[in-house]
This record gives C-alpha cells, sequence and structure tokens, in this order.
C-alpha cells in the first residue's frame, strides 16, 4: 500500500519537475509556414509532432497556416523538425519568429470568415 | 449536509460574476442550390459544451469566452462545419447537405464526461478521453470515475457485479448497445462483463424516462454503449493487460476497408483470464471466481453516401466461471463430502441488423433495427442445479417526418416487436414461457426555437401474458437565459420480471429461493427534473448540476430475506416502493489541464417488506465522488484519482440466525471509502498505464456468512455491500494505428 503511493508520489513530482525543468534548459524556437487546408490535418500534425524528440511546446494552427515548435535544442533540430511535417505531406518552410508573428496576428484580423 | 449548503450558495452567487462577448451570426441550409436559413442547428465551441442552437430565421447568438476558438455547427443532414473566430463580426454561415443518416455523433473532446445543453433528456456522455482513465476492461468498470452510476458486487462468490442507477438495481435501468435493447434475462448477472471497455467509442446514460421510441422500459434510466464503428479512423487497436492478482486480458480490433469508402468491416477480439486462485481474508473462499472469457464480435458498415446505410454484425461468446471454497477443483463432484463449489457456464451467440434511409429532402427518414441472441446457461453453486435457455429477438420501425420546413414541428413512429423464450430448472422446477409482444408507438417534438424543446411519447403493447398496456412519457428542456437550462421528464415503465435468471446469485445461500410468480409485470412512475448551469469563472468553465428524481412502483418483484428463517422470498411487492434521489455535482479546472469534479447524491429507497416500509437493503444511503483529472502540456501524461464516499445502509437479516444474542452493527453496515488512481503515459502510437484499484485495501469483513460450514444453515454469500476484492495494482499497454 505504502509503496503505491509513494510511487505515484514520485510519478507526480517526477511529472511536474520535467516541465519545471524543461523551461530552464536552453529551449528553441522553430517557425514554419505549411500547406494543411483542414481542421483535421491540423490535429494529424499536432498528434504527430509532439511526439517528435525534444518537443516541450507546439502551436499549429490550419487557419493562418504555421507551426511554432518549441523543442529542446540539444534534443532536436530545425532541419528534423521540418522533415518530420514533410514526412506528414505538409509544407515546411522556415519563417523567423518575427515573420510568424505578423503573419499570425494578421490571421486573426482576417480570419474570421475562413471556411473549410 | 454543510455541503449542499455551499453548493446551494455557490449556485446562487454565480449569475453575479459571469460575463462575456457576444457573437452573433446567420445560419443557411443550402438545397438545390439556394440558400435558405436553418433552424435547429446546434452550434458550440468546440472543447467545451458551451452551446446554442439557431431560431427560426437561422440567427444565433453565443457567448465567446477567452478559451474558445474554434466554433461548430452541425446539424442532422448537414455536413458538420468548423470555424475559426477571432473576432466578433457578425457571420453568415452555409451548411451543404450530407445525404449519410445521422447516428448519434460523437464529439471527441479532452473533456470526458459532459452534460449536454441541447438534448431534452438529461443525459451524461462518457467519451473515449473518460474510458481512458479507468483500468479497462468492461462496462461495470467504465462507471468508476462517474457519480450517476454505482457499481457494486451481486455476491460474494460468482464475481458478478451490478449497476445501480438512481439506487435502484441494474434491471431498471434500460441497457442499450447501439441504440438496441440488450444484456437482459440470462445475461443479467453477468452482462456487463460481456462489453469489453476497449471495444466501446462512447456510453450515454440518461435519467428518468427515456423516449417511447427505444420501449416501454428505462423506470430508473437508460445507458447506451457505442462500439467503435468501422469506417472510423481506428485501423488497428491492441490492449493487453495484466493485473497483479493474476488477471489477463487481450483486447484487440481492426477495421478494413473492403470498397472505396462504401463498404468496411470490424473484427473484435477480447481474452480474460483469471487463474489465479485468491483468498486475502483466508475464509477458505476465493475472492474472485477463476474465470475465462473469450469473444469475437465481426460488423460490417456500408454506406452509399446518398442517403441509405446499413450496418450489421455478429458476437459468439464463451465464458466458465469456477469458484466456491478455495480446495474445490473442476474435477470434483457437488456433493456435500467435497469442498463447497461454484460452476457458471455462458454460451451466447447474438447478431444485430439496422438500416436507414433519408430522403434527399432530409426531412423524411426510415430506420430499422433489430437484434437476436441466444443464451445458454449450466450453472450449480452448490448442490443446487441452473440450467436455462433463451432466446430473444427485437425488431423496430421508425419513420420520422418533419411537418414543417422549418422542423418546428416533427413526429417519429412506427412499431416494434419483441419475442422471448425461456426454459429454465431450478431444483425439481421446469419453468418454460415465451413472451411476444407487438408494439406501437408515436413521438411528437415541438421545438419553436432554440432555447426550448417540448417531447411527448406514448405507446401501446400488446402483451400475450399481460395483455395490453399505454406508456406515456413526455420530456421539456429550456434555456432560462445563457447560463441556466432546466429539464423536466415523467413517464410510466414497464418490465418484466425474470424471477429465477435475474436472481439466481441469491443461490449461494443456504436457504432455498421461494417463489410465487414465475414471470410477472412490474409497473412504475418515473418524475425528474434537473438544473444545468454553465459559468465562466477566471476564464474557465465552471458546470453546476443538480437534479432531483423519483421512482413509484405501483408492481415491483421484492426479494426478502429477512421475514423467513427458511427460504428467501420472491414476491410481487405488497405495499410500497420508491425511491428517491437528489444529486449535486460540480466540474471545473481550478488549475490549467487539472479537472476536477466533485459530486454527492442522496439515496431513499425503500420498500414494503413482510407487511412493514424499510429501506431497501444493501444500499448505500448517499455517495460522494471526487475525480482530478491532470494532463501535462501536448498530453503527454495524464494522472487520475478517484475516491469514493459510500454511505451506510442496511443488512437484511433473520433475527433467529444470530442467535439469542444480536451483536451490535448487525442490521447496519457503516460508510466506506474507495480510491482509485492511474498514470498514462502516451507515446506516438501507444501509450502505458499504471494503476490501483481500491489503493486503501477496504474490503468487507466475512462478505461469506458460515464459510467455516457451507453445507450448514448459516451459509449466506449474497449479504455483500462491499468490495470483496482488495487493492488491485495493475498494468497495461495500448497500441493503436490510424488510416490517415
Amino acid at each position: 500500500m505504502k509503496q503505491v503511493s509513494i510511487l505515484f508520489f514520485i510519478l507526480l513530482v517526477g511529472a511536474f519537475a520535467n516541465e519545471a525543468l524543461a523551461q530552464k534548459k536552453d529551449m528553441a524556437v522553430a517557425c514554419f509556414k505549411s500547406s494543411m487546408d483542414c481542421a483535421n490535418c491540423e490535429s494529424t500534425l499536432t498528434e504527430y509532432l509532439k511526439f517528435e524528440k525534444g518537443v516541450k511546446d507546439l502551436k499549429v494552427d490550419h487557419a493562418s497556416n504555421t507551426i511554432l515548435i518549441e523543442y529542446k535544442a540539444n534534443k532536436n533540430t530545425e532541419k528534423d523538425l521540418a522533415k518530420a511535417i514533410e514526412k506528414k505531406g505538409y509544407k515546411a518552410e522556415k519563417i523567423s519568429k518575427a515573420k510568424y508573428d505578423e503573419i499570425v496576428t494578421a490571421s486573426k484580423k482576417q480570419g474570421q470568415g475562413h471556411s473549410h | 449536509m454543510r455541503s449542499i449548503g455551499f453548493l446551494i450558495l455557490i449556485l446562487l452567487i454565480l449569475p453575479f460574476i459571469a460575463g462575456a462577448q457576444i457573437l452573433e451570426g446567420v445560419v443557411y441550409g443550402k438545397e438545390k442550390n439556394e440558400k435558405h436559413p436553418l433552424p435547429g442547428v446546434n452550434i458550440y465551441w468546440q472543447g467545451t459544451n458551451k452551446g446554442v442552437a439557431s431560431d427560426n430565421e437561422g440567427n444565433f447568438k453565443i457567448k465567446k469566452g477567452n478559451g474558445d476558438h474554434v466554433l461548430v455547427f452541425s446539424f442532422v443532414g448537414y455536413q458538420q462545419k468548423e470555424l475559426h473566430i477571432n473576432e466578433l463580426a457578425s457571420l453568415d454561415v452555409v451548411l451543404e447537405p450530407n445525404l449519410e443518416l445521422g447516428e448519434v455523433k460523437v464529439v471527441h473532446k479532452n473533456r470526458g464526461t459532459y452534460l449536454s445543453a441541447i438534448d431534452p433528456i438529461q443525459t451524461e456522455r462518457i467519451n473515449s478521453a473518460e474510458l481512458h482513465k479507468a483500468a479497462c476492461c468492461n462496462l461495470a468498470e467504465s462507471f468508476e470515475t462517474n457519480p450517476s452510476v454505482d457499481v457494486s458486487y451481486s455476491d460474494a462468490v460468482t464475481g458478478a457485479k451490478q449497476i445501480r442507477l438512481l439506487g435502484l438495481e441494474g434491471t431498471y435501468s434500460l441497457l442499450q448497445i447501439e441504440n438496441m435493447p440488450n444484456l437482459r434475462g440470462l445475461a443479467t448477472n453477468f452482462g456487463l462483463t460481456y462489453v469489453p471497455g476497449p471495444w466501446m467509442e462512447s456510453i450515454q446514460v440518461s435519467k428518468g424516462a427515456a423516449s417511447v421510441l427505444n420501449g416501454y422500459e428505462s423506470i430508473a434510466g437508460q445507458i447506451n454503449a457505442e462500439y467503435k464503428k468501422p469506417d472510423g479512423d481506428e485501423k488497428l487497436f491492441l490492449n493487453t493487460f495484466a493485473g497483479a492478482s493474476g488477471r489477463l486480458e487481450f483486447n484487440g480490433n481492426g477495421n478494413i476497408r473492403v470498397y472505396k469508402d462504401k463498404l468496411s468491416t470490424g473484427i473484435f477480439v477480447h481474452a480474460s483470464d483469471q487463474s489465479r486462485r485468491n483468498d486475502e481474508n483466508s475464509d477458505g473462499f476465493l475472492d474472485e471466481p477463476l474465470s475465462r472469457q473469450l469473444q469475437v464480435f465481426n460488423r460490417w458498415k456500408f454506406n452509399n453516401h446518398k442517403g441509405y446505410m446499413a450496418q450489421a454484425g455478429i458476437t459468439l461468446l464463451t465464458e466458465d466461471r469456477l469458484g466456491g471454497q478455495s480446495s474445490f477443483r473442476r474435477t470434483m463432484q457437488p456433493l456435500p463430502t467435497n469442498p463447497y463449489g461454484i460452476n457458471i457456464e455462458n454460451n451466447r451467440i447474438e447478431g444485430f441488423f439496422k438500416t436507414g434511409y433519408v430522403w434527399p429532402n432530409n426531412r423524411t427518414a426510415l430506420a430499422w433495427l433489430s437484434n437476436f441472441s441466444r443464451h445458454e446457461t449450466n450453472s450449480f453453486y452448490g448442490l443446487n442445479d441452473y440450467d436455462a435457455k433463451e432466446t430473444r429477438f427485437y425488431g423496430s420501425a421508425v419513420f420520422t417526418r418533419d411537418l414543417n420546413v422549418a422542423a418546428t414541428h416533427s413526429l417519429n413512429s412506427g412499431f416494434s416487436f419483441i419475442y422471448n423464450d425461456f426454459s429454465e430448472s431450478l431444483y425439481t422446477n421446469v419453468i418454460d414461457r415465451t413472451e411476444q409482444v407487438p408494439g406501437i408507438f408515436s413521438e411528437y417534438t415541438f421545438k419553436p426555437n432554440h432555447n426550448f424543446t417540448f417531447m411527448t411519447g406514448i405507446r401501446a403493447d400488446f402483451h400475450n401474458l399481460f395483455g395490453t398496456f399505454i406508456t406515456p412519457r413526455m420530456h421539456f428542456r429550456y434555456n432560462m437565459g445563457e447560463h441556466i437550462t432546466i429539464r423536466g421528464s415523467a413517464g410510466k415503465g414497464y418490465r418484466t420480471a425474470n424471477v429465477l435468471s435475474e436472481n439466481n446469485y441469491l443461490l449461494a445461500s443456504a436457504r432455498p429461493l421461494q417463489w410465487s410468480d414465475d414471470v410477472f409485470q412490474e409497473k412504475a412512475w418515473n418524475y425528474g427534473f434537473a438544473l444545468v448551469q454553465y459559468y465562466t469563472l477566471w476564464g474557465r468553465e465552471l458546470q453546476l448540476n443538480a437534479e432531483y428524481f423519483r421512482t413509484d412502483f405501483q408492481s415491483k418483484l421484492v426479494v426478502d430475506r429477512e421475514t423467513s428463517a427458511s427460504h428467501i422470498i420472491l414476491a410481487p411487492l405488497d405495499g410500497k416502493s420508491f425511491s428517491n434521489s437528489i444529486q449535486f455535482d460540480l466540474r471545473y479546472q481550478p488549475v490549467k489541464r487539472l479537472d476536477m469534479l466533485l459530486a454527492y447524491r442522496l439515496n431513499d429507497v425503500q420498500q414494503t417488506i413482510g407487511g412493514q416500509l424499510l429501506e431497501k437493503p444493501l444500499t448505500s444511503r448517499y455517495k460522494g465522488l471526487i475525480n482530478f483529472n491532470y494532463t501535462t502540456n501536448l498530453k503527454k501524461w495524464m494522472f487520475d484519482y478517484t475516491i469514493q464516499f459510500n454511505g451506510g445502509g442496511r443488512i437484511p437479516r433473520y433475527p433467529g440466525e444470530g442467535g439469542e444474542q444480536i451483536p451490535e452493527g448487525f442490521y447496519e453496515f457503516s460508510p466506506f471509502t474507495v480510491m482509485n488512481a492511474q498514470v498514462t503515459k502516451y507515446f506516438r502510437y501507444w501509450n502505458i498505464y499504471v494503476g490501483a484499484e481500491n489503493l486503501t485495501d477496504f474490503r468487507q469483513k466475512n462478505p461469506v456468512a458460515g464459510a467455516d460450514n457451507p453445507f450448514g444453515p448459516q451459509f449466506d454469500a449474497t449479504n455483500v455491500w462491499g468490495p470483496v476484492k482488495g487493492q488491485r495494482i495493475y498494468a497495461g499497454l495500448r497500441f493503436t494505428l490510424n488510416y490517415q
């Protein structure tokens, strides 16, 4: 009984600690312009990319057709992430964070009429 | 009681806290290249249950919270549409017609259970996310995190579990698989273990009277399980599970697209095994029987995408349980000179066929639903032999018609037929009977605007044993403003009490069964009222639910274990029997990605036994439930913790059996607490989970009375009110491969 609760506690602490530490370690951000055309693609790609090595946060948006990946720099590279996107059949055109912010903001301005 | 006071306070204060932005628009349907306003379209924010419906002119208004991003439009007969909403400009939305017959559409969300704001019947929807929270393995275990459904052991030896809704036994709830009645008659005792968890896509639990379309049963409510569909995204799914007590399970299913997107088939396999003998309380009796179950299911679906659809399937099941004293062996004869043994063998075949057509105008639809089953049971409980065979057929045709273009008025009418044949033998009695019940029904729905729905139905059934009877039912739903939905329902229900097949677990007792009627009809009225509220509190949705249900029996089978020293008496009710159930739920995310559920229910269930109005025995007077579900960012880890507080209750005992001195607590069991916890780690194609059931290892003391002399007069394994099995640690693996 006791062992189980201890095990449980360790797992719980482990998961939180994992997340907290991840924030500090050398994180990198990669932004891409892509070619998704439906909400389904968005979820397929999200489900796929989140299990790429070192990925800690992810924003996939089909309306603006952008992807933002936050990852551990020592575990993955921009190039490999782009390959992963292409493997799923979508374009992965590398853009800067500034450009990404610009596209997302613009998309938000005109975005509401977008349909699938 | 103080917690209730607190809840009521919250309910009163909340309307003043909330506040957000309003989004407006018009929704149109496209028909023959013309667009016309579409009333009654369900419009909701993806991932939430904040929804509205469009009015007669297709207008809608919906509140936009901070987290609301994607707006979903769904309507039977039209393709679902999802829109990204970034600003509050007025919207014009056009829906394209969709010729596929509208089935119960299951929306996949991260939130495991939600209460619909649109359905006129108070319904809890449990989807695959919720099903992941419990270990595995079958329908009974899927309710561990559910506040409405109680699951308990029927007895201490067969391993059978029963559910309770509104404090009433599972037989008073209509159990359905894919919207067709199932798991009844001989399948009553073990039926919940015949539905493997990993085969299920979702479960719907509705309380109170159900729609007349589903029959005259459903006195306390209705539980429907949907299996995975062959045209779903899943290509292959595998699940293995091992429990520290020696339980092993395997589940697998695969979908094959046979011809384009039109014809598909799904194959399902389930195997479970318990071959280790566990006797933790050392009373000489196994805590759970040795058991083995094998089940295969094949289903087919045809859809021409032009309005016609057909589905069919067949299931084979074989199951064997061997319980009783741990020294009993399969090779032993049931004799008083041998250890006490129990053996139950079940073999079952079932099939279903359903088909439907939707006319191109989308206003008219025709559907046919049917299933059949053949079930054979061979069993002995000590020296009592019980053998039975059952054949059952159910068929129902429903014709749906919207009476005007706006679908303000619509009508569902049709006919049904039930055939049920039993052949049972117990002691020296052979009981044969056949039920044949043709019936007709009609249901009218009035939906003048998105805030109000009124539904009333009536059916007439012509029973070969009980004559003609009428079943009236009524439901309404009203949205009072944006935050509050109220619902009411009233209806009559009937069911056939299968005196032996539904109660054969009572044979695990020294007292033989005594019954006056082999079969008779139970009748009851049910009334219910529910109040659901949705608010935005600190940017997150808060959902509050309060409900009250009352069931009044006119006729009922009463199990009387306390007026006779020599028999357990099964007799029709002579007096009163009723149930009152009050429940409060609160669902909120106090911290990002941490879902919290607090629930509390009071049960007041009483019936006349031996001329005295008494509390129903072995029923907890209350139940509290707390569930926490936490997922890490991107849902790579999931943590679940559930604690159930079960109230005390009455134990039915014949005074003589305690001897001269009646010990304290003889007629009463105390409240008890059960905890479950689970951790799941997700990977791209598979996930792994570890957990524990009954963490605190709480067990009922001496679940088998007279265990030292099982052929003696004190023996009784049926007075069970709490867990029989102790702490169970388990681990499992799931593997999923999807079609792209």
